[in-house]
């Protein structure tokens, strides 16, 4: 079984009268499996962010069905949605999102002190994952005390203290400087390697070409997908490019 | 075109950010309203039909000068506020093309559109409702009430012009803030990141020990005379304290809380003992400020409330009979039995002609001076007086000395004096001596400090400490002090004889008869003037209508400023809570994300709201505990001996504050859940 199995997915916005139809999403279906690292691309307004929202269990499907570890989404109920996400999601998003009323150390324990956690337990959670994020000596600072990056970092730290199935990465390097947006993959690469389940919707193709597998939405609907396999990130890099090219010209589907 | 354009762009300004003026324009049409209304009143005709009602009219233009002073402070307040979401705005203009001069022009006209409306109103609003206040001022003063209708054309124009001058100055306030900002600064400051205040204990301890400095002062004092000096130091103490401590000392409670890792990990705290750091710092003031319009308004209000209720106990304190008689003597052997029978022929011949029947007489004989009592020593000489300070007011005491057969004759009792003895009954103080000595003589022992002893008009109506003295023979007692001068210093013994009685008829025909009484030669000083130095007839009735002209005047100026206050802290609240609604906005839909459910969030809220929004009230509840001895002092002057009413009074009036607080918290805490919401459901 896939860990997330998104089929015949289709969200569509009315006005508040009823007049105007927007389909956001026409016919979405694809799964992820354990342990794979999946970017999806799409121009703006291709219904990614929707998508994502959908992922999330922000938003509901108009039609069709997700499921998480074999736990529908839709059966979720609405007061335990908090929870659900909290226990198997993380979160990382374009604007970093860490609340500057609190440290970076804080902002991390954010969602296990929402689930009831003991300080003791998060602390040493936190060890491991702050030494491998490169943080530790950031934890007592605010977020606007750091750069970019290392917001984004603690952003990280935060999505996988909880262990999540699945983490949810919207434009992760959207807000970060080259260096940055480097650093930033390379953890991606890294935490992916150990196993966890990445999913990460995205503009850039140099975020893209570190995945595993690329998927490419247009017009609601994926169009393209393309394997890593034994290709290096610089050829991947290339046939992303390329397909993007395609897309964009109009080309018919490959 | 041209001409219209900036007042259009004006009006669609204020009209679209309608959620943010509705409230400042309706602050000052009310402030315009309240001020003309005072002012009206401090003039109105009514006012001068009332005999002894100066008092009222001038606390009435004090009141309105207060107004003035605080519509100044307070339309800042809100202006600022209103600024803070207008500079986004201007930002934007300033950027899309226009001026710094083109966005003043538009500022001016803003400010000619709030001043004209609010005038307007304000006034028109003034007009109409002063009759109404002037009818309810006139029925609680329990005066006459006419149904003229006035309005007075200057002080409309006072208040117009105190007005422009304060939009004006907001007007210059304003351009300065636009003048010397970026265009880029304009766009974000509305959301510009802040610092997590650090917390300063320095500030905080300094917050604690002036709090406690100024309740001790509270607590410690003594007399009449310093209290009333001191009371304004405490004040001024209490008020600097509540500053400091709504800053950094709840900043640096929070710090502690955050501390103990225990506590602050909890999903209750964890968020709302954060985001109070930053509120606590940034709306201190604001939090502060309702505070102290909190005690302000419950002091003012339960101390005249006090007095308007306790009206009658202190009518009956300063005249405890119907007709009150005062006759003071030239001298001791006038206190004469004989002398005394045509006084009383006299006052009976008047009653006669009347038609009506004294009853329960009251009659004794007095000799009063003051001096400085110290340990049973009573002393008159240079020297004890001029050493005499306020912190040994507490000695300066007003002496009566009674003889024991009227004590006994009045309070009805059978007491005797051994040879050398007296009794003592204290009155606004204790006496704890067990010898009594006057001026270095001969020393009493003190038999016993007696109970009760009939009110008596001059003691209370001052704020020193009264002794009175019932001996056996009061010319026998006294001899050694008479006659050393006859000057009627301030030192001299002076020989009273009291004679009050009630009146079996109505008020109107009492008071006729005390106007009579008044009017008699003997006691215009016309007559007998080798016998009777100086003589006075009260009457209940007259005291009673002067006071309900006093009092209930004074009431009705704490309900008015209370109300005025009250609002004031209506939209301080109001304020606050659509500020902080726009700041939470984000941090509630991001906190979501991660996993908080609407339960959560909302409960936080109310967890965050709840102790935002009580701890004012609190303390303003722990400041009215600690003022209430001062305040009772200070009633005292008045009068108003009642500790129980003004306990009542004071609980009443927290009591309905702390309904009318929920009512406030319950409308405002919506507005802010809609707008924290209204992001979390698109």
């Amino acid at each position: 079984m896939s860990r997330l199995d998104v089929s015949g997915v289709k969200k569509i916005y009315t006005t508040r009268l009823g007049s105007n139809r927007v389909e956001a999403l026409r016919n979405v279906s694809f799964s992820v499996e354990q342990g794979e690292y999946v970017a999806i691309m799409g121009e703006s307004g291709s219904g990614k962010t929707t998508l994502l929202n959908i992922l999330a269990a922000l938003d509901e499907p108009t039609a069709g069905r997700v499921v998480l570890d074999g736990q529908e989404l839709s059966k979720v109920k609405e007061k335990d949605r908090a929870a659900f996400r909290r226990d198997n999601l993380g979160f990382v998003f374009q604007e970093f999102n860490l609340l500057d009323t609190f440290t970076l150390e804080d902002n991390i324990y954010l969602p296990l002190v929402l689930a009831g956690k003991p300080y003791k337990e998060m602390k040493t959670r936190l060890q491991p994952i702050a030494a491998q994020l490169g943080i530790s000596e950031l934890l007592k600072k605010y977020p606007y005390e750091v750069s970019g990056g290392q917001k984004q970092r603690a952003a990280v730290a935060r999505a996988i203290i909880t262990n999540p199935k699945l983490v949810l990465a919207d434009e992760p390097t959207g807000a970060l400087d080259s260096k940055g947006t480097d650093e930033l993959l390379r953890l991606f690469s890294g935490i992916h390697k150990e196993g966890r389940t990445i999913l990460m919707v995205t503009h850039s193709v140099k975020a893209a070409s570190h995945a595993s597998r690329v998927l490419f939405i247009k017009d609601g609907e994926v169009f393209h997908q393309i394997y890593r396999g034994d290709n290096t990130s610089e050829q991947l890099y290339q046939k992303i490019s390329d397909t993007l090219t395609m897309l964009a010209t109009g080309g018919e589907r490959g | 075109m041209k001409l219209s354009f900036y007042p259009r762009l004006a009006w669609e300004g204020i009209r679209k950010n309608k959620r943010l003026y509705l409230p400042y324009l309706l602050t000052c049409m009310g402030m315009v309203a309240i001020h003309y209304i005072i002012l009206f009143l401090s003039e109105m005709p009514a006012l001068d039909r009332m005999p002894g009602s100066g008092t009222v009219g001038s606390a009435l233009g004090m009141s309105g000068r207060i107004i003035a002073l605080f519509a100044v402070f307070f339309l800042f307040y809100s202006h600022s506020f209103l600024m803070r979401y207008r500079k986004k705005e201007f930002g934007l203009y300033n950027i899309l093309g226009m001026g710094k001069g083109n966005i003043s022009k538009l500022l001016f006209w803003e400010t000619c559109i709030i001043t004209v409306v609010s005038l307007g109103i304000g006034l028109v609003l003034g007009v109409v409702l002063s009759k109404l206040f002037e009818l309810g001022l006139v029925n609680m003063m329990a005066g006459q009430i006419d149904y003229e209708w006035t309005v007075f054309p200057d002080t409309m124009a006072v208040t117009a012009m105190i007005f422009t001058g304060i939009f004006l100055l907001l007007f210059f306030h304003s351009l300065c803030q636009i003048s010397f900002s970026h265009p880029i600064e304009l766009l974000r400051s509305e959301n510009r990141g802040e610092k997590p205040p650090k917390a300063n204990w320095l500030i905080g301890l300094a917050g604690v020990i002036l709090l406690i400095i100024a309740y001790s002062i509270a607590l410690t004092v003594e007399s009449l005379v310093t209290a009333i000096t001191l009371f304004f130091v405490a004040v001024a103490l209490v008020m600097v304290a509540t500053y400091l401590l709504f800053g950094a000392g709840s900043v640096m409670l929070c710090r502690l809380l955050q501390k103990n890792k225990r506590y602050y990990y909890q999903p209750n705290h964890f968020v709302s003992v954060s985001s109070m750091v930053y509120r606590m710092n940034r709306n201190g003031a604001g939090l502060a400020s309702i505070c102290i319009l909190l005690t302000m308004v419950l002091v003012m209000l339960s101390s005249t409330a006090s007095l308007y209720i306790g009206l009658e106990d202190v009518i009956l304190t300063r005249c405890p009979k119907d007709i009150n008689i005062e006759l003071q003597m030239q001298d001791i052997k006038y206190l004469d039995n004989e002398i005394l029978d045509r006084f009383r022929d006299r006052v009976s011949r008047i009653l006669d002609e009347n038609q009506v029947q004294m009853e329960a007489v009251i009659e004794y004989q007095v000799g009063n001076t003051d001096g400085i009592l110290l340990n049973g020593s009573f002393s008159q000489d240079e020297e004890a007086m001029q050493n005499f300070n306020f912190n040994t007011a507490s000695t300066a005491v007003l002496l009566y000395l009674v003889p024991l057969a009227d004590y006994n004759r009045v309070m009805d009792e059978n007491m005797t004096l051994k040879e050398g003895e007296v009794l003592i009954y204290p009155f606004c103080t204790e006496y704890t001596a067990s010898t009594f000595q006057m001026n270095g003589g001969r020393i009493y022992q003190v038999k016993d400090v007696v109970e009760d002893w009939i009110d008596n008009r001059n003691s209370a109506m001052t704020i020193i400490p009264t002794i009175f003295v019932f001996v056996e023979d009061l010319e026998a007692f006294t001899a050694p002090d008479r006659g050393q001068n006859n000057s009627q210093e301030d030192t001299e013994l002076r020989f009273e004889w009291i004679y009050a009685f009630d009146l079996d008829t109505s008020a109107q025909e009492q008071m006729n008869i005390c106007h009579q009484l008044e009017q008699t030669d003997w006691m215009r000083g016309l007559e007998d003037s080798t016998i009777i130095y100086a003589g006075e007839v009260d009457g209940q009735e007259d005291e009673r209508i002067e006071f309900y002209y006093m009092f209930g005047g004074l009431f009705y100026i704490g309900i008015l400023l209370s109300i005025v206050f009250l609002a004031a802290t209506v939209l301080i609240i109001y304020y606050k809570q659509i500020a902080e609604g726009y700041e939470d906005q984000k941090r509630f839909e991001l906190m979501q994300k991660v996993g908080m459910s609407r339960r959560d969030i909302r409960r936080s809220i109310h967890s965050q709201m709840l102790t935002i929004f009580f701890l004012p009230l609190l303390m303003s509840g722990i400041h009215l505990c600690f003022a209430f001895p001062v305040i009772r002092k200070i009633l005292l002057v008045f009068n108003l001996q009642s500790t129980g009413l003004l306990i009542a009074t004071t609980v009443g009036c927290f009591f309905v504050f702390g309904i009318l607080y929920t009512l406030v918290y319950k409308l405002t805490a919506n507005v802010y859940v809609s707008i924290v919401s209204g992001v979390e459901g698109q």
